[in-house]
């Protein structure tokens, strides 16, 4: 009696989970079919519409993910681009393995932003061969690979290093300095570009600014703040007057780093870039002394419009570009309500 | 005159289906097999470009389960390695390393042969120091994530050869590639190691009952050896796989394996203390986790939401184990008799 009750149970709960996972979805297909059908009653029954997965490597996990979705999913409404996304958590093999599923998926196009950029030659000649057409958001592909993409839409990363580094130089004027650079992820396109921005901006423009190290973080307030304080110490507070931080959410980390050695933030030069609810409030506190304005539902509902403008044939021959404008944001400007914090 | 007890074993042995019932009861993989079933039939109404694009599908079983059915050779022994995650990443990086310094080939044997002096260390800690194999292991995959960073200088390492590297993604047989060919040849090596070859059959007594297996005169130490080397080289094996698929090796690589391969290997009904469990549970393991992934990736499910389905399957598989089953009802029926006993008074 016992052993079959022992069979039974499990029995039970698997039936019982395949219930309830059929269940689900059925109720999705139902769902999906509903929308379909409200979709082209309210619609223009002429126009067309188009399979679109968007390979990103983050979501509603992360703060930009959060904004950038709505508007996302908000454009591909309104133009009738119905939205597959995935979401890597920025590990290349797992994205690799999603672009897999979306090429046998057949759809009429890509919109990929790459977790690594290193890695995504593989899927876009796959999409190439399957003769899908890839554009790219947020962060560009690296030169060699551009050709195989239709267009780019998103932050001008490189531009968004040069406008922080053009803050840097602005307040630090012919002041002889000496800074520390947090840059974003290793290996990030993003990262790079702003870094390369950064550094070439300050040489040119500002020589007499040094970096003394720089240290990748993951982006994260938190790890930012650990890598900020090793590098203080390796450097000793006395010889740092100023920080790069390739991120507000880093930049904010540094600052705490350096408030937790019992100093003012606002007596050193700190520039960031993003314009995040997180750096907006510090450069109205005089704490951040600049930051670069980055819209990430600018960002997510042009990603759906280039892909779209690329199936429509509103754009052919050259690999178009969609690129943010970096605003700049300082104390004088912080409130304004154009450049109000998205993420 | 001395008094002889006959115990008979096996009463019900009798005949092809007692012997079945006998071997089924033998087996560990029941409840991966209903939960493959449960998972394939919900798959098969919901998303059945799963099957249609099969090759896909086994990419990504290939993709978890590779690693996992090197870690199985671990935890059947009751030992864990953490640090799988980590040589998988800084194998690539090594081979990627110096296969853009001298070729791809000599390459994979230095990424090869890296892994074979981490497990050797790992072992060492774990058989001969007598470290706690998570603990040992955790230490390990930190040193490894920091070598992998430094190796690479805190970049990805692009592979020269991209042509190759291209080429290796390419379907080789029919519709496979060499990812999911190798990833059936390890499945295949170690199946028969395990259930074929003396030493591997140990595996499972060295699990089982540490002490027995010490008197038994099973060298307990160099199968524990064995084990951290059959893991360690099939997480190396992972990441070259990987970096030359993706034509570059992430010195970040890993993040999402290691949960991946233990929750394979669980669903496969391996038993975390040892002494239980099979490579076929694995495969099984690995099978069902692959095929609900990218049916929730083409389902355009959030990855918060896929990680809920992710973990109810594994709870499933935990839950409906028969020692669990009976913890369950002992709980519910000790709870019910103490609120039945108190109404009465």
């Amino acid at each position: 009696m016992r052993k079959s009750r022992l069979v039974l149970a499990p029995a039970v709960l698997l039936s019982a989970a395949a219930l309830v996972l059929s269940g689900c979805a059925a109720e999705e297909a139902t769902t999906t079919e509903t929308s379909a059908a409200t979709s082209t009653d309210s619609g223009d029954a002429a126009a067309e519409t188009f399979d679109v997965y968007a390979l990103l490597p983050q979501g509603t996990d992360q703060a930009y993910g959060t904004t950038y979705l709505p508007e996302m999913e908000a454009v591909a409404a309104e133009l009738g681009v119905n939205l597959t996304i995935t979401n890597s958590q920025y590990d290349a093999d797992k994205q690799a393995s999603e672009c897999e599923i979306a090429v046998a998926a057949k759809p009429d196009g890509i919109i990929l932003w790459p977790a690594v950029g290193d890695a995504v030659r593989p899927c876009l000649e796959a999409a190439a061969a399957a003769g899908i057409p890839v554009t790219v958001t947020n962060s560009d592909l690296f030169d060699a690979d551009k050709a195989l993409s239709a267009g780019f839409s998103g932050p001008d990363t490189y531009g968004q290093g040069v406008a922080s580094a053009e803050i840097m130089c602005e307040i630090v004027g012919g002041a002889e300095i000496s800074i520390i650079q947090l840059n974003g992820s290793i290996g990030n396109s993003t990262a790079i570009d702003r870094d390369n921005g950064f550094t070439d901006t300050v040489a040119a423009n500002c020589p007499n600014v040094t970096i003394l190290d720089e240290q990748n973080t993951d982006w994260t307030k938190a790890t930012a703040q650990q890598v900020a304080s090793e590098m203080i110490t390796a450097q000793g507070l006395e010889n740092i007057d100023g920080i790069y931080a390739a991120d507000d959410s880093i930049a904010a980390g540094a600052i705490a780093a350096l408030e937790a050695r019992g100093v003012d933030a606002a007596d050193y030069f700190i520039t960031g870039i993003g314009n995040t609810f997180m750096g907006n409030p510090l450069v109205a506190e005089g704490k951040l002394d600049g930051t670069v304005f980055q819209s990430s539902s600018w960002d997510g509902g042009n990603a759906v419009r280039l892909i779209h403008s690329v199936l429509t044939g509103a754009v052919s021959g050259d690999r178009e570009l969609l690129l943010m404008p970096s605003v700049k944001v300082t104390a004088a400007n912080a409130t304004d309500a154009d450049v109000a914090p998205e993420w | 005159m001395t008094n002889q007890t006959v115990i008979k074993v096996g009463t019900g042995a009798t005949g092809f289906w007692g012997k079945l019932k006998v071997a089924l009861a033998r087996r560990t993989e029941g409840r991966g097999v209903a939960l493959f079933i449960v998972i394939a039939s919900f798959v098969t109404v919901s998303q059945p470009l799963v099957f249609t694009a099969y090759q896909v599908t086994l990419g990504r079983i290939a993709l978890i389960g590779l690693v996992a059915l090197g870690l199985t050779a671990v935890i059947l022994m009751g030992e864990l390695d953490l640090s799988v995650a980590s040589t998988l990443a800084v194998s690539g990086v090594i081979m990627t390393t110096v296969a853009n310094q001298t070729n791809i080939a000599i390459g994979i044997l230095a990424a090869l042969a890296a892994s074979v002096v981490i497990s050797l260390v790992n072992a060492y800690f774990v058989a001969i120091v007598g470290l706690n194999s998570f603990i040992a292991t955790l230490g390990m995959l930190f040193a490894l994530r920091g070598l992998a960073l430094v190796l690479s200088d805190e970049q990805p390492v692009k592979l020269e050869n991209t042509d190759f590297g291209i080429a290796f993604g390419q379907p080789l047989v029919g519709p496979l590639t060499p990812r999911i060919l190798i990833f059936f040849a390890v499945f295949i090596a170690i199946q028969v190691f395990v259930s074929r070859v003396k030493a591997g059959r140990e595996f499972l007594a060295v699990g089982g009952n540490r002490q027995a297996a010490y008197d038994a005169g099973i060298p307990v130490k160099r199968r524990i050896f064995t084990g951290f080397i059959i893991s360690g080289g099939v997480a190396a094996l992972a990441g070259v796989v990987n970096s030359l698929e993706r034509t570059a090796a992430d010195p970040t690589a890993g993040s999402t394996v290691l949960l991946a391969s233990f929750a394979a290997a669980i669903i496969g009904g391996n038993y975390l203390k040892g002494g239980k469990g099979s490579i076929v549970g694995t495969l099984i393991g690995a099978a069902s986790l692959g095929m609900l992934q990218v049916a929730l990736t083409i389902s355009g499910v959030q990855v918060p939401v896929q990680e809920i389905f992710i973990g109810g399957v594994l709870l499933l598989a935990v839950l409906t184990d028969p020692s669990s089953l009976r913890a369950v009802w002992g709980s519910i029926s000790t709870t019910f008799q103490g609120i039945k006993n108190s109404l009465a008074k």
